[in-house]
């Protein structure tokens, strides 16, 4: 462990990296908490998945066609937004199919991201880092991007969270209190999109559901208010991207599936405490 | 007296299925309705329709003399619901306070902080249903009577002229149930109150008038419902038989 902290001091990649991971956590538990509690955990598998679209196309439009101003974030974020709001008027105006919709748009938005990464030349390698992640690979540019959008959902959420909170745990009363319930919902989905795409830097796309949903599904087992869970999920989400790196660096393993896979072994070690409640 | 709901001629189909079927009633303000009818009859269809969340295939409904849209902001025409304790996942963190205050969203200002006067109001319409020592707790640790009374905080809350309960009733005990009821007598006078009930004692003694919804709607007096009993409930021949109003 002591060699993880030293690491820290002398290599400033190392802690850009945790950086990284700690604001996109801020986020990571706040958001999550509201696809918990709303049971949207599947629309946002759909948008993660579907985000690699505008990856690949950014790459591709960067490398094959050296437009050099475009970035891969640029491209996660459009596609993330885009998808998000394709889906929430999905859920509003076409229910019956919705989760086949939903399924569609994840694979095609997968095959999309991947026709454009086959067709950029030598390039391949990239693929991997943006299905499992690689933190690593974070640049001080995408820093200030992630801290922008960081403070970006934390002024969102400090506004509108009696709005959301009363959209997640009843719509129809919202409603009728004259909360306009489609458009909040909408939002709610941009916000996620925009969240799912700050922790593809820190576990990419496929891992991505599990810093949205482990740690706030931990913190409702053990209290009752949403904006507790939503603290509870803040401070694990930082716990398990720390050691997550802290175990990656010692056994050399990638950074990504190791944050996954301690959140997933204490989201099991908790599960039967759920009894008590 | 002003009428408050009016529905004329108003039917709903679900998908081709029709529901409801040419229904024409008036509710006067101040009113205590009552609306029993067999499962499926349409008697949640109805009071969805009366809130706005479904539009009628054909006809007209007018709250207040308006038309219930789905952006309800008129301060004037405040209608609350109450819908079933059952409905909601008991694992939603949501204490009873911030349940209740779902009842004051529409006072919620830009930046989204309740006032002291919101809070105060929460807590007030929490002491109306004795529910008051309950606002720190879990929604999903009440019991389904407390649940209930909960709910009907959060309708109070926003001071309501039109207040729609759903099967309030419905899972919960004999003593809550009687709870409930005295706390709608309580109301009665103050506010219009529509309630879905299958307790057809309490559709006698509590309420002014009976709307038996079996895609069609009959209205009757309570007394009348006692002589719908004695004949079996839902009679085909009383139910096409004219109802006699004696109000």
């Amino acid at each position: 462990m002591i060699s993880f902290f030293e690491a820290l001091r002398y290599n400033p990649l190392l802690l850009s990296a945790l950086i990284a991971g700690l604001a996109s956590s801020v986020v990571s538990g706040i958001i999550g908490s509201y696809v918990v509690v709303k049971r949207i955990v599947f629309i946002c598998g759909s948008i993660s998945h579907s985000v690699l679209s505008g990856i690949g196309f950014c790459l591709w439009l960067e490398r094959a066609k050296g437009i050099s101003w475009i970035t891969p974030l640029q491209g996660a974020l459009a596609t993330g937004i885009i998808s998000a709001l394709l889906i929430g008027w999905i859920h509003l105006y076409y229910r019956e199919r919705e989760d086949s919709v939903i399924a569609a748009l994840w694979s095609v938005g997968m095959a999309v991201g991947i026709l454009f990464i086959s067709q950029t030349p030598g390039f391949n390698v990239e693929l991997t880092n943006f299905l499992i992640g690689n933190i690593l690979w974070v640049t001080p540019h995408d820093l200030y991007i992630l801290f922008a959008l960081d403070l970006f959902i934390l002024i969102c959420v400090f506004c509108l969270h009696h709005r959301f909170l009363a959209l997640c745990f009843d719509e129809e009363q919202a409603q009728l209190q004259g909360v306009p319930v489609n458009m909040l919902y909408l939002f709610l989905l941009v916000l996620t999109a925009v969240s799912i795409v700050l922790l593809i830097q820190v576990v990419g796309i496929i891992l991505v559901m599990t810093m949205l949903t482990i740690p706030a599904a931990i913190a409702n087992l053990f209290t009752t208010r949403l904006s507790r869970v939503m603290l509870i999920a803040v401070l694990l989400s930082c716990f398990f991207c720390f050691s997550g790196m802290a175990l990656a660096y010692h056994f050399d393993w990638p950074g990504g599936a190791t944050i996954a896979l301690v959140a997933g072994f204490v989201y099991i070690a908790t599960l039967p405490s759920k009894k008590s409640f | 007296m002003e009428t408050v709901v009016s529905l004329q001629n108003v039917s709903f189909a679900y998908q081709g299925t029709p529901v409801l079927k040419e229904i024409s009633f008036d509710i006067k303000q101040g009113e205590f309705i009552g609306i029993i009818g067999p499962n499926g009859g349409g008697k949640t269809t109805l009071l969805k329709l009366i809130l706005g969340f479904l539009k009628p295939s054909s006809g007209k409904i007018s709250i207040f003399g308006k038309y219930p849209s789905s952006t309800q902001t008129d301060s004037i025409c405040r209608i609350s619901y109450v819908p079933q304790s059952l409905r909601f996942d008991k694992q939603f963190p949501i204490s009873v306070l911030e349940l209740v205050l779902g009842g004051r969203l529409s006072h919620l200002p830009w930046y989204g902080r309740f006032s002291h006067a919101d809070k105060l109001a929460a807590l007030e319409a929490l002491d109306r249903v004795g529910m008051v020592d309950f606002h720190h707790r879990a929604f999903g640790n009440l019991s389904g009577g407390q649940a209930q009374r909960a709910l009907i905080a959060r309708a109070l809350a926003s001071n309501p002229n039109l207040l729609l309960l759903d099967e309030p009733t419905a899972s919960v005990d004999a003593q809550a149930e009687l709870d409930i009821y005295n706390i709608l007598k309580k109301l009665q006078g103050n506010m219009t109150i529509v309630m879905v009930t299958h307790n057809l004692q309490a559709a006698i003694e509590l309420v002014e008038k009976v709307i038996c919804v079996q895609n069609t709607a009959v209205i009757l007096n309570p007394q009348q419902v006692c002589e719908h009993f004695a004949f079996g409930l839902y009679h085909p021949k009383l139910l096409n038989s004219p109802p006699k109003m004696k109000s």
